[in-house]
Formats: structure tokens, sequence, C-alpha cells
């Protein structure tokens, strides 16, 4: 009895079907990439000067970073129409190629290696959040590309020990802790709160800045009450914050990532347990959704941080909100810092070439590497792993219902208002 | 001991939540034998309609749930009628692993759409009394929480009323114990099956609205809740209304217990061991029924 | 019959396992650009995933969801064993490891097969689902061991950038070869047919003698031996491994979706549902991606398939081209219709 061959046809048939599908996308990427582009990488990208500047860059434009990526695109745009209106960059006009990397890690190496090897842009731009930078700056860095990006902060980051890397923000996420202790310690020792509770979840930007506060202001003698961490993935705050409440604590450094932040507001309103001082070091400095979520009745008083804040005076910040504001509308304190950090790329990439005369990957990642930069976001240098020297970013205090920078002094717009006010006030 | 109890009281209010969305996935499973991966897409998706026609017309998100939850049931039946009923047709096997996949594929599309339509920001459906809570003998209960519990125990009883005292009720009943021999009785199950897909997820419908009033959400949120739903419902018993119940109850409480007494890390997992636990001993879950062959 | 498929039989060791075998082989060779390769190897890996599911899922029936699991813990392993520092052999070391790790989450897969396929088929899924989401927990918690949601370092491939991807390539290839292989021997053997009766009616087979337990418990521990392997090679293709990222619900689905594609139970059917799949998804989302109707249209697609090919698409082909075959010829005889039945088609 013989066995018949069905499954052999129907293999060659697959077989010579996914040989079409290959040889399609083979012979269409090769046309496309022929056309336009007349440079092979980026180290020769000064041979032309009527060609546009193509600068890559993978966004997550949908799945969980969805906002963040879409605050960045509009950062990145903006500054792309600013430099091309006075003339682009040593005379090209800048061209921005941006992807969607739908929060995936595998799509987001897919992006930059497309981008650099079948459209052979230019320059790269980060993408949005720590996690997606590690595996995109690797990729980057295989290629000789800079890797200027706005959003990777976390220590995982620079752990990398990446030459090509630079992050476009005042401080990393690990330094967001420290205005806060500055400010704690710099009050008089009888007017500090005397208990402490901490409480985070388990992600790379919010519990390494709690344990820091924690060491800190455990070191000056502030007594931990509770110490805790939470999954990113817990549904129900309620038992994670009725912990906090039960222990009483005169200060409260909470640690959130998303909508967690807005969970534990609403429960300690539920629970009506309103500290003297509530550190959040991320969510409370969204201009827009915080308030939106928790109810603008119950921000007073709620301390954040950020390395930026409409209200800073760091050099042509008051342009950037100008031209921000003529270009997407809306009002100075609804500016997501994404947008800010995106624009200080690309200003950096400005300063580069009017300094040097060439925007090719290498002479960028030498030139950044010696010297300071001035941004929106503040004077901007670099140690070798691409982590921002010195700052300690902003202390940010909801006031009066406005977000607003009150530590350190020399950026403060008012004085911090202690003690908290009680929930609905 | 304080702590205590407020966890099992937050724990009890948070387990009748859950019962009201995964009575809806295990009713939908014993009518016609399909894992209902949607169930938490579904969720969400209610919540969405919640908040829309909140904002729209202004009415209690309580009150919305007159409008969605009609809504929730036809889109149940034309899913069976679209989806699943052909798929049944074709093969004399239920084809389990095809009903799965359908609705796996409608989730990420329904996903797409909500994605869409309404952006990747967070919402939630606000209301003057969200953040209020009542204060009894030194335990606080939440408002938003406690009209959850009432809901959901109201709804419950009206499913039970349905199952065990009419003739639709029964029919259900019966075609969850043994399609072939309600079908040999006369029982139409085709129909049966539409009906009770259309409530399955007109019950999801009912609890999107107050989902939406506890909990803040987008389009992802959806994968948390799926194996939620789905530990519970195999917990108590796949089909069975009263193992939903207990599980949901099971699951709040150990959660809530876990995480105040012990530490918040380790309460999703404390689940999930008296899961395999019971499985192990118990492999039909608490209330469910030992089937040959397959299943 | 003719003189041709005389010499050429198409039911041969040669056409089914050798000869596509070495068309994947000669890809790299053809598709040089690195971001084809890229493509390429994504959708190998996925074919390795699927292939190797398809061992448990085609022989036995049974639907794990829980391989992702494994997957995350063989990328967890090599990041372990492999440091963060340069990588050992001039970076061919790491891809050795694999073998290791392979065999002893083989080899740890045993108890937690004897535990959980004690249940049938909807339970045992669900169970998997939920020890899928057991296993992600644990990575997230134990921060000590995985670093926790900042995510572990894997060595750094020092291979040139030219030429990048072809190693990861080729441990893909050769991965896939091994399911392939195991799957045709399988087929062939008696052990194939004890597997094939315990798929239809597991409780007739155990009552002929099938010794069933055994027999589910290896199907699954080599099924996930393989998918760990693939988990350490893909840990070290990307260089950082997140939980989120290395137990991943959406690839356990990605997994089983591409395998029912192309056709649970043969055997390139889950291969080529990958390779046609995976590499198209990868380079829409690239083109397509923020106009946000890319999830709509993924799953609007899989839900043409499903209805449309039930079967997969390698099966749905093979019983089109038979239906038109024995149109045109002469009334089959039903002891020879019997015998063209694919071997391995389950619905």
């Amino acid at each position: 009895m013989r066995r018949r061959i069905l499954s052999g046809r129907a293999l060659g048939a697959g077989c010579v079907a996914a040989a079409l599908v290959v040889g399609a996308v083979a012979c269409s990427s090769g046309g496309g990439s022929a056309a336009g582009n007349t440079v092979t990488n980026g180290a020769a990208s000064t041979a032309s000067s009527k060609q546009p500047l193509v600068i890559g860059i993978s966004l997550s434009l949908t799945g969980d970073f969805g906002d963040t990526g879409k605050a960045a695109e509009k950062g990145y745009e903006l500054w792309a129409d600013q430099v091309n209106k006075s003339g682009g960059i040593l005379g090209r006009q800048v061209q921005l190629k941006i992807v969607d990397d739908t929060t995936s890690a595998n799509q987001v190496v897919t992006n930059y290696q497309s981008l650099i090897t079948q459209d052979h842009v230019n320059l790269v731009f980060g993408p949005v959040s720590s996690l997606l930078t590690v595996p995109a700056a690797r990729v980057a860095a295989r290629y000789g590309y800079a890797f200027i990006e706005p959003a990777g902060g976390a220590q995982t980051v620079f752990d990398l020990h990446l030459h090509n890397l630079f992050l476009a923000q005042a401080s990393p996420v690990l330094d967001l802790g420290q205005s806060f202790v500055d400010y704690i310690l710099s009050l008089p020792p009888g007017q500090r709160p005397k208990t402490a509770a901490y409480s985070s979840v388990d992600n790379p930007f919010a519990s390494p800045v709690v344990a820091l506060v924690q060491q800190q202001l455990q070191a000056a003698g502030i007594k931990t009450v509770l110490s805790q961490t939470y999954p990113s993935e817990q549904a129900d705050l309620g038992p994670v914050v009725a912990r906090v409440v039960a222990a009483k604590p005169d200060l409260v450094v909470d640690g959130t990532q998303g909508e967690d932040g807005y969970e534990t507001v609403k429960d300690f309103v539920q629970q009506k347990f309103s500290p003297k001082y509530l550190f959040m070091p991320n969510d409370a400095s969204d201009p827009v959704n915080f308030p939106a979520q928790v109810g603008m009745s119950n921000v007073n008083g709620i301390y954040t941080a950020d390395t930026w804040s409409p209200l800073a005076k760091d050099a042509g910040n008051a342009a950037f909100i100008k031209a921000y504001l003529a270009k997407y509308g809306g009002a100075a304190d609804q500016i997501d810092p994404t947008s800010a950090e995106a624009y200080t790329c690309g200003e950096l990439l400005q300063e580069v070439a009017a300094k040097t005369g060439s925007v090719s990957n290498a002479t960028i990642i030498s030139a950044l590497h010696s010297g300071s930069f001035p941004t929106i976001e503040g004077t901007l240098s670099w140690n070798a792993d691409g982590a921002t020297n010195g700052h300690s970013g902003l202390l940010l205090q909801w006031v009066s219902h406005h977000l607003v920078p009150v530590f350190p002094a020399a950026d403060a717009v008012t004085a911090p208002l202690n003690p908290k006010p009680a929930w609905g006030a | 001991m304080h702590t205590f109890v407020q966890a099992l009281i937050l724990g009890v209010l948070t387990g009748g939540v859950y019962a009201l969305m995964s009575t809806g996935q295990t009713l939908v499973f014993g009518v016609m034998r399909v894992v209902n991966v949607a169930q938490g897409m579904l969720v969400i998706l209610s919540a969405y309609l919640s908040y829309t026609v909140h904002q729209k017309l202004g009415i209690d998100p309580f009150a919305t749930i007159v409008i969605v939850m009609p809504a929730m049931f036809a889109l149940g039946v034309l899913i069976q009628l679209a989806f699943i009923r052909p798929v049944k047709r074709n093969r004399t096997e239920a084809g389990f692993e095809q009903t799965l996949l359908i609705m796996f594929a409608l989730a990420v599309g329904i996903e797409g759409i909500v994605d869409l339509t309404y952006t990747a920001e967070y919402r939630s459906i606000t209301t003057s009394y969200a953040n209020s809570s009542w204060t009894v003998a030194g335990y606080t209960f939440s408002v938003v929480r406690v009209l959850a519990f009432a809901l959901a125990v109201a709804l419950l009883a009206a499913l039970w009323a349905v199952l065990s005292k009419t003739e639709f009720g029964r029919a259900v009943r019966a075609t969850v114990q043994n399609p072939t021999s309600a079908r040999l009785l006369g029982v139409d199950t085709e129909r049966i099956g539409a009906l009770g897909m259309g409530l399955g997820v007109s019950l999801a419908g009912a609890s999107g609205a107050v989902f939406g009033l506890i909990y803040p959400f987008n389009a992802n949120s959806s994968y948390d809740l799926v194996s939620r739903l789905l530990s519970i419902i195999v917990l108590g018993g796949l089909g069975s209304v009263i193992g939903a119940v207990v599980g949901s109850l099971t699951l709040g409480v150990a959660e809530a217990v876990v995480a105040a007494m012990i530490s918040p890390v380790w309460a999703p997992f404390t689940f999930l061991v008296v899961l395999i636990v019971v499985l192990l001993v118990r492999p039909q879950g608490l209330f469910g029924t030992v089937e040959r062959g397959a299943l | 019959m003719t003189r041709f498929s005389r010499s050429l039989q198409l039911d041969s060791w040669l056409v089914r396992v050798v000869i596509p075998l070495a068309v994947l082989a000669c890809v790299p060779f053809v598709l040089t650009a690195s971001w084809l390769l890229n493509l390429a190897v994504l959708g190998l890996m996925y074919a390795v995933l699927a292939s190797s599911w398809n061992l448990q899922a085609g022989y036995t029936g049974y639907i794990s969801l829980c391989h992702a699991a494994f997957f995350g813990i063989g990328a967890y392993a090599l990041a372990l064993w492999a440091g963060p520092n340069t990588a050992s052999l001039s970076g061919y070391g790491p891809f050795l490891l694999t073998i290791p790790i392979g065999l002893a989450v083989g080899a740890a897969a045993i108890p937690i097969g004897w535990v959980i396929l004690r249940t049938r088929h909807v339970t045992f899924a669900i169970v998997t689902i939920t020890l899928l989401f057991v296993v992600q927990t644990l990575a997230f918690n134990l921060t000590g061991l995985t670093g926790g949601s900042q995510g572990l370092a894997v060595a750094n491939p020092p291979f040139s950038a030219a030429s990048f991807e072809q190693p990861f390539y080729y441990a893909m290839l050769i991965l896939l070869a091994l399911c392939v292989v195991i799957f045709e021997l399988v087929r062939r053997s008696r052990l194939g047919l004890s597997l094939t009766a315990l798929r239809e009616d597991e409780e007739k087979a155990r009552g002929l003698g099938v010794p069933t337990q055994p027999l589910k418990i290896g199907a699954f521990a080599v099924s996930i031996a393989i998918t760990a392997m693939a988990g350490g090679v893909w840990a070290y293709y990307l260089t950082f491994i997140m939980p989120q990222y290395a137990i991943d619900p959406l690839l356990m689905v990605g997994t089983a979706l591409t395998a029912f594609l192309g056709g649970k139970g043969t055997l390139w059917g889950p291969a080529i549902g990958a390779l046609i799949v995976v590499p198209a998804q990868q380079y829409f989302a690239f083109r397509l991606g923020a106009s946000d109707l890319y999830l709509v249209s993924y799953a609007a697609i899989f839900l043409v398939v499903i209805l449309l090919l039930p079967r997969g698409v390698v099966p749905s082909l093979g019983e089109w081209l038979r239906r038109r075959r024995s149109a045109a010829a002469v009334a089959v005889p039903v002891a020879d219709r019997a015998a063209t039945e694919p071997v391995g088609v389950t619905q």
C-alpha cells in the first residue's frame, strides 16, 4: 500500500508561495532604497549639501506607551519645522522618518535595523522608554550611529556602557528623587517629618528612585515605618494603600507608573488619609492626565519631580513654548515633558552642526562627549556611559491647582506648600 | 486584626465585581463549550460604552447599564451567529481550538477598533461620589464598590431566577448538562446557544460600567483580566455559575488579605497556587462535573 | 506510476526534510540585506516555536499555552549563564550553551507535565495559561535572580555588523531541523501510531494498552526543551531581556496561531505559517503601524483564514489539490482513498 504524496504537493506549493513573497519583498526594497538617498551610511552625509538630512525614529505610537510616543512625535516635528524654517542644518532640509514600534522589543529592533540598513537614514534619534531604548541602542551602536535619546533614563541604559548614547534630559531617572531629598533636608530639624512610608511599583523608573530617597532620609534620622514594593500587574491597589494608611506616616513617598498612580491617590481619598507630605516622582507630573483622573480638587500639595517644566527659565524655553502653542494649541502647563525632551534631541544636533560644521555620526559622538550644550532642558553634558552630568531635576508641586517648580530656590516660582491640604481642598 | 477585617471587606467587594464578569464567561462555556477569551476585552468595551453614554447623556454610570446591557446582548448573539455557528456546523467535533482562536482574534480586533476610536489615553468614569467612602465601625467602605457589589448581587439573583424558574432557564441548564440529550428532548440548542452567548456577554456589559468606575482603563487593560477570569472559572468548575461566584469571592479575598497581611508582591501568586492545588485534588474544579472524553 | 515518480518518491526523507532545509540554508546568501535577514531570523524563530509546539499539539492533541513561559526560562537561563560580559568562544559559546539548557529544562518539564497532564483538554489549556502567568510573576518578583522589571543584560555578540544575523539564522535553522527530523522519525515509527491513537480517542487508546500518560509527558517535555533552546538564542540576539517580553502571552498566542494557520499536525505547516506571517507582520507594523489600523487588519486576516481555511493552509491546500485530481480521475477504490488522507491532520 503506497503512501500518497499530498503533503508533498502542498509542501511544494507552500514553498513556491513563500519564495514568491520573499522575492517580492526583496525586489520592492531594492527599488525603494535606490531612489532618493545617494549615501549608504551616515558617515558620508556631509558629501551632498542639497540632499535632505533624513533622521529615523521609532516611537511607540500604539500600545502601552502610545501617549508618550505621540508626545515625543509632537516635539520632534515641532523641532523639524523650526529648523527647516531657518534654513535647515548646514543648508540641508531635515526630513523625519517616524515609524511605530507598537511598544514591542522585537519590533523596535526590526525598526532600527530597517531604518539603518534598508532606508539608509543619515541619523537616528531614540525611542520612548528605557525598556525599548536598551535593545535599540545596541542596534545603533553596531552600525556606528550616534544615539541621542529622549526617554531612556534608567540605570539599565547606562549599564550598557555604550559610547554612542546620549540622554536628552537634564538628569537621569535616578536623580528624580534627589531634589525632594535636598528639600526635606534643607528644612530645620524641628520642622522635618518624623516618620516616613515608602511604597513603590516594581519597575526601573520607580523603585530605584524611591529606594534612593529612603536610603538618604533614613540616614538623616527620619524613621521608616513601612517599606513595600508591589508588582506592576497589581490590579487592585486598595490593600497596598491600606498598608500605608495603617502605618500612619508623616511623609509618604509613592513610586508609581501609569494608572496605578491615579488609583493610589483615589484610594488614599477613599480611605480618608492625607499625609503631611506626599511625594510621587512619576505620574503626578503629568499636567493633563493627573488632575483629570484624580480630580482637580485633590491635587494640591502633592510633590513631584521632573527634569523640565514650562515655567523653568532655561535658554530657549519661552520660545519653545510659544512655538508649541502656535502649532498645537492648548495651554503651556499641558505640555507633556516628553515633547520637550524630543525637541532637545534636535537642538543638540543643531548645536553640534553649528560647532563643528558636520553631522556625521562620528563627529556627533565626539562633539557631545567633549563639551556642554545649552538646551531648553538646561545645559547638558554627559559621562562616558551617556548619563547626563550634575543636575538633580526640579522639585515640582501642585499649588493652587497648577504644577509649579518650588525647589531649588533659583528655579522656584513660589514657596512650597506645607503641610499638604486635606483632600478636596 | 483591623487590617485583616478591612482587607476581608475589600476582598468581598472586589470579588462581587469579578463574579459579574466571570459568570458570563462560565455560562458561555457551559452552553456552547466555547472558552470566551474575549470576555476581558468585552468588559473593557462595555466600560468604554458606559463612559461615552455617561459623557454624552450625562446620566449616572449605573444607569448607563440600561443601554449597555442590551447592546452587549445583541453583540453576543451576533458573534455567535456570525463566527461560532458556522464553525460548529462544519464539523461534528466541536473544534474548540478554532473557537478559541476566533474569540482571540475578535479580542484583538476589538482592541484595535477601541484604540482607534479612543486612543491609548487612560479613561475612567468619574462621578461626584467616585472617591467617597462610608465609615462604619471604624472600617471604610468605598461607596462605588458597595454599589457595584449590590448591582452584582441583584443581577446574579435575577440570573438565578431566570435559570431556575423559567422555561428558557431550564433549557439552558439542560444544554449545559448534556447538549445531545437536550436536543433529543426537543431543546433548540442552536437558539439556546445564541441566547446564552448574548446573556453571557450582557453580563460583561454590566460589569463594564462598574469596572470603569473603579479602575482607570485603556485598550490594553484586558490582558490582566483574561488570566484572572479564566483562573476563576476553572477553580469554580467550567460551566458552573455557583462555581464562578465562589471562585470570584475566593480570588478577591485571597488577594486582598495576602496583600494587606503579608506583602502585595505575593498576592496574585497566592490565588494561582490555590488554583493549582485544587486542580491537583479535584481536576474538574470545585463545582464542575467530571466529563467523559476530551473535556 | 511513471518512472519519474518511482525514482523521486515524494514521500521520502529527501523531499520532505532534506530539500526544504537545504533551501532554507541558502537564504542568507540570497537575502543579504541586514534588515531582510532580521525578518528572516524572527520568522524562523516563530517557525521553531510553532513546530516544537506542534510536536505536542499535533501528536497528542493537547493545546498547551505555557510554552512561552519555558521560552522565557530558556532566555533567562542563557542570560544568567552567559553573563553580561563578552561572549565565549568568539561568540559561539552561548549557542552551545543552549544544548545543556534545553536538556535541563526538558528534564524539569517531566515532573511538571506529570502534574498538569492529569487534567483533560480544556482544563489543561487553562491550567497552562495560569502557569504562564505564574512564571511571569516569578520573573518579576525574584529580583535577586532575574533582575526583576529592570531586566537582565546578556553577553554582547562580537559578530560584525555586515553578517551579524547569520549565526542566529543558522542557530534557529538547526533547531527547526531538529523539530522536523523528530516529527518525521516519530511519524514513521510505532510511536507515531500510538500517538495518533491517543489523539483520536484517549480512552480507547488507553483501553488498548497504549501508555497514554508517559507519551503525553514525553511529547510535552521534548516540545518544551526545544522551545527553551529557542528562548536562549533569542536572548542572545536581543542582548537584553525583560520579564514582560521574555514571558509574553502574545508570543504564546502568536505561536499557536501560526501553527494553526499553517496546519496543526502537519510537518511543515507551522513553519510555513510562521515564515509567511511573522515577517509580514513585522514589515507591516514598520510601514503601517502608525496608522493604528494594523491591529484591526491583523485580526481581520486571522478571522478570514480561520473561517475559510479552518484546518490551516497546508491541509486545506492539500485537500483542494486532491479534490481537483480525483474529480479528473476515474472512481478511486475506497481503500486507496483512505490511504490518501494526509497523516497527522486532525480536523
